[in-house]
């Protein structure tokens, strides 16, 4: 009985709080920070214009780790974004090469790819049991491989199609980027499979107690297969985008994409030990990562040091969160 | 025997929670002789020996070695007064030499690095007093045969050059023969001076090796004598003692429960742990599952529940024979079987979710349309389970975590009771709750019996078989031994069943073809 004492003392704190992870309370409360140290330097990040710029540029990121999450969730992890991300790009690009028809089906043909890689992720992880932290890696060297025996190395003739650039670059609503729009469809599609549907419970199950999960009679391996082909394949749309807005696929795009991914998830409050998270604060770490890259480049600062500060700043945040009880 | 015994233990206690694990017992280890603990479940053995070999510290009480008071605060201080413990688990590295495992803790070194010379001439001399020269001491545990590796580690034991050997259940592993070895070699031991102190649930062992021995009852050492002087069904009747005992709900006359069997396996065997099984369970009808712990009851209830692979034997539900390869296939409607598994924090619930999560998560497919949960219905089956049960909660959102154990208890069971399951498997249920929620758990069982479910019931607390059941199933070493219901079905049966002796009180009928 004792052990409902501590609950009762929560109930003080008003209920919005109250049910407010700290992680993605922190988390935003580092976006307005660093949106005011930034203002400090120069008055133009206060703009909509350069919100709004950063807001797209955080939607490529955030599409990935939409899929991350899903994977963290389940209490994995998903090394195979780099290539993933670049394959779905350039498969994307290659059907421009045949014909009309296959153009139209280009973002769609662009997901199946990665979706493929994601089925045979989910397979390695969840019926041969092999670590995901192996499997993933290694179709990444395969996927990795695969395209650079379709490019010859160099960078692809391709170009995107006017439909990934008009998803990238375009604005259906007017002062909305369709990449931001993009970005809140999937969002909200994971929203409403994370908290309304059984796969959602399943993952969350399976993250936090695979084998009472098991026993409670959940087809564990075919949720933890779906989840890594959903992480395949939202990886591949986060390629077709950037290749939208880069006008084409090139070598090595998906690189920057792989840290940024798996840290803007656990910065936004999701254990990385798998079971306990919510999309808010993805969507929090996503944004936040996105602003600390755009502010060390605009300061200026050398190659090098951005790289130490991002690591830094990451492990520190991390740091801290660990520190937190998992009770909140 | 005036002087002064080697080992002594005085008043020794230890509580885990509100629990008397051991209470106030008394033990006296007298040099070169084997001493054997006896006790049913849970009657303080495993404890006594944790204390002994410094594992958990007691709450109160004291240990004198030679009249000397000193008190262990870890495995190796107990190690260094020269207690050395062999558990039934063995703690060999498989993939370390002979030589690597026996000097594991403390190995000789030269200029900080390991001497293998000198290692491997230790481990050569503890080899030989363990009755196993001719184990190459440089060759790999993994290579070794079961037998093999149990007389490695006792010459791991010996190695630490042990006053006192304590033996927890070590040769429960091993076939006659090699227990024929082993005991060789305990019997030297013994006369070249050492105190061994040996814990078996196998009778004949027992009595084969004995000097001393002692039974434990309830955390309390009951009676200590020479070996021989007692009948064994003298033994069983200081190992039952007089219980408290439980308020269970009234049987229902055998004629109720008179119809074809919901539930019947045969011939059920699994990777040497389950042995040609065969029993049925009717509707309305409360088997119990009893035995010594491990004995195969748990394995046998995973079995029916499609967990275990390479499972040999067939499952007949209301007559018709399924195939069950996993827990998703086992509760479908038309098998309609759940499982309260063992272990609540591990196999029951997810702790950190919420009880509305655990509560419908078995659950989630009959309220669901499409795979998209319909919150409403939710609620509605969350809160009737809830006030079935009388779970105390301070609401469906709070983490599970928060409830006390017995309301964590109730929650495993709601779930599955969501579903009306026809065919109920309970693992052990009430282990670690409240006298009031476990009289609760029996009244729900007989009334879900009432309606028609057919309950299989494991449970290691022998009062709750006789209280609760109608049949009881005693299992042995993987195979049904025994099989008892209405005045035959009674403690000193079950104990005697148990421990595999033939008494002359209940008479002991084997069941199907492993006779």
């Amino acid at each position: 009985m004792s052990e409902a004492l501590p609950m009762r003392t929560v109930k003080r704190i008003p209920k919005f709080l109250r049910r407010a992870d700290p992680a993605i309370l922190t988390a935003f409360g580092c976006i307005v920070a660093l949106i005011i140290v930034g203002s400090v330097y120069s008055p133009s990040f206060l703009s909509t214009d350069y919100l709004l710029q950063q807001l797209k540029v955080a939607s490529f990121l955030g599409v990935i780790a939409t899929g991350m999450m899903l994977v963290i969730l389940l209490g994995q992890i998903d090394l195979s974004v780099p290539w993933v991300v670049a394959g779905g790009a350039m498969m994307a690009c290659a059907a421009t090469a045949y014909g009309p028809v296959a153009a139209a089906l280009a973002i769609p043909f662009g997901i199946f790819c990665g979706t493929a890689f994601g089925t045979l992720n989910g397979f390695g992880v969840a019926y041969l049991r092999i670590p995901s932290m192996i499997v993933t890696l290694a179709t990444n060297a395969v996927a990795q491989g695969l395209m650079v025996v379709y490019t010859g190395g160099f960078a692809p003739r391709d170009s995107a199609t006017n439909a990934m650039r008009y998803l990238a670059t375009g604005a259906l609503v007017p002062g909305v980027p369709n990449a931001v729009v993009v970005w809140a469809l999937v969002g909200a599609g994971m929203v409403f499979m994370l908290t309304k549907t059984r796969f959602g419970r399943a993952v969350y199950g399976i993250g936090n107690r695979e084998r009472a999960a098991y026993l409670s009679g959940v087809n564990t391996r075919r949720v933890v297969l779906i989840a890594f082909a959903i992480s395949g394949g939202l990886s591949a749309l986060g390629g077709v985008l950037l290749a939208g807005y880069a006008s084409k696929a090139a070598q090595a795009m998906g690189d920057a994409y792989l840290l940024p991914a798996i840290a803007a998830v656990v910065l936004g409050g999701t254990s990385i030990l798998g079971g306990k998270g919510s999309y808010l604060g993805t969507v929090a770490g996503v944004i936040l990562i996105t602003l600390l890259q755009s502010i060390l480049s605009v300061i200026q600062m050398p190659e090098a040091g951005r790289q130490i500060i991002y690591g830094v700043v990451i492990i520190s945040m991390l740091l801290l969160y660990g520190r937190t009880p998992s009770k909140g | 025997m005036d002087s002064i015994p080697l080992f002594q233990m005085e008043k020794v206690s230890k509580r885990y929670g509100g629990v008397h694990a051991l209470e106030k017992a008394d033990l006296t280890v007298e040099a070169g002789r084997i001493h054997a603990i006896l006790g049913e479940n849970g009657a303080g053995k495993s404890t006594l020996i944790k204390i002994m070999a410094g594992v958990v510290m007691p709450d109160e009480g004291r240990m004198l070695m030679k009249d000397q008071e000193m008190s262990f605060s870890s495995p190796a201080a107990a190690v260094r007064q020269g207690v050395a413990c062999i558990f039934q688990e063995l703690s060999l590295i498989p993939d370390l030499s002979v030589a690597d495992n026996i000097m594991i803790t403390d190995p000789p070194k030269r200029f900080g690095l390991i001497d293998r010379r000198k290692q491997r001439l230790i481990a050569m001399d503890a080899l030989a007093r363990a009755g196993a020269e001719d184990i190459h001491p440089a060759a790999l545990v993994g290579d070794l045969p079961l037998s093999r590796r149990q007389l490695v580690e006792i010459a791991k034991a010996l190695a630490r050059d042990p006053k006192i050997l304590i033996l927890d259940e070590a040769t429960s592993a091993l076939t006659a023969a090699d227990v024929e070895k082993v005991f060789a070699v305990l019997r030297r031991l013994r006369n070249e001076g050492m105190a061994l102190l040996f814990i078996s649930h196998r009778m004949n062992e027992i009595t084969e090796l004995a000097d001393t021995c002692t039974v434990f009852r309830n955390g309390r050492n009951v009676a200590t004598y020479e070996a021989g002087s007692r009948s064994e069904n003298e033994v069983v009747e200081m190992m039952i003692g007089r219980h408290y005992s439980h308020v269970f709900p009234p049987k229902p006359r055998a004629a109720a429960i008179a119809r074809r069997p919901a539930l019947e396996c045969r011939t059920l065997s699994w990777d040497n742990r389950l042995k040609n099984i065969s029993l049925s369970v009717r509707p309305g009808e409360i088997v119990g599952l009893g035995g010594l712990d491990g004995q195969g009851q748990r394995e046998l209830l995973l079995a029916i529940f499609g967990v275990l692979r390479g499972m040999d034997g067939d499952i007949f539900v209301d007559g018709q024979r399924v195939s069950i390869n996993s827990p998703s296939a086992a509760k479908v409607q038309s098998l309609g079987m759940a499982l309260i598994p063992e272990d609540r924090k591990t196999e029951g619930l997810m702790l950190p979710m919420s009880v509305r999560d655990n509560l419908s998560f078995a659950a989630l497919d009959m309220l669901s349309v499409r795979g998209i949960i319909d919150s409403q219905a939710e609620r509605q089956a969350n809160e009737d389970m809830l006030r079935l049960l009388a779970v105390k909660t301070d609401g469906l959102n709070g983490p599970v975590s928060a409830l006390s154990g017995g309301n964590q208890q109730k929650v495993v069971i709601a779930k599955w009771l969501m579903r009306k399951p026809g065919i109920i498997l309970l693992n052990d249920p009430t282990r670690g709750i409240d006298v009031g929620t476990k009289q609760e758990i029996y009244q729900l069982l007989r009334r879900l019996a009432e309606q028609g479910a057919a309950i299989l019931y494991y449970s290691t607390d022998y009062d709750e078989l006789i209280g609760c059941c109608d049949r009881v199933l005693v299992l042995y070493d993987g195979t049904i031994k025994g099989e008892f219901a209405g005045n035959e079905l009674n403690e000193h049966a079950l104990v005697a069943s148990a421990l595999n002796v033939d008494h002359d009180m209940g008479r002991t009928r084997i069941e199907g073809p492993s006779s």
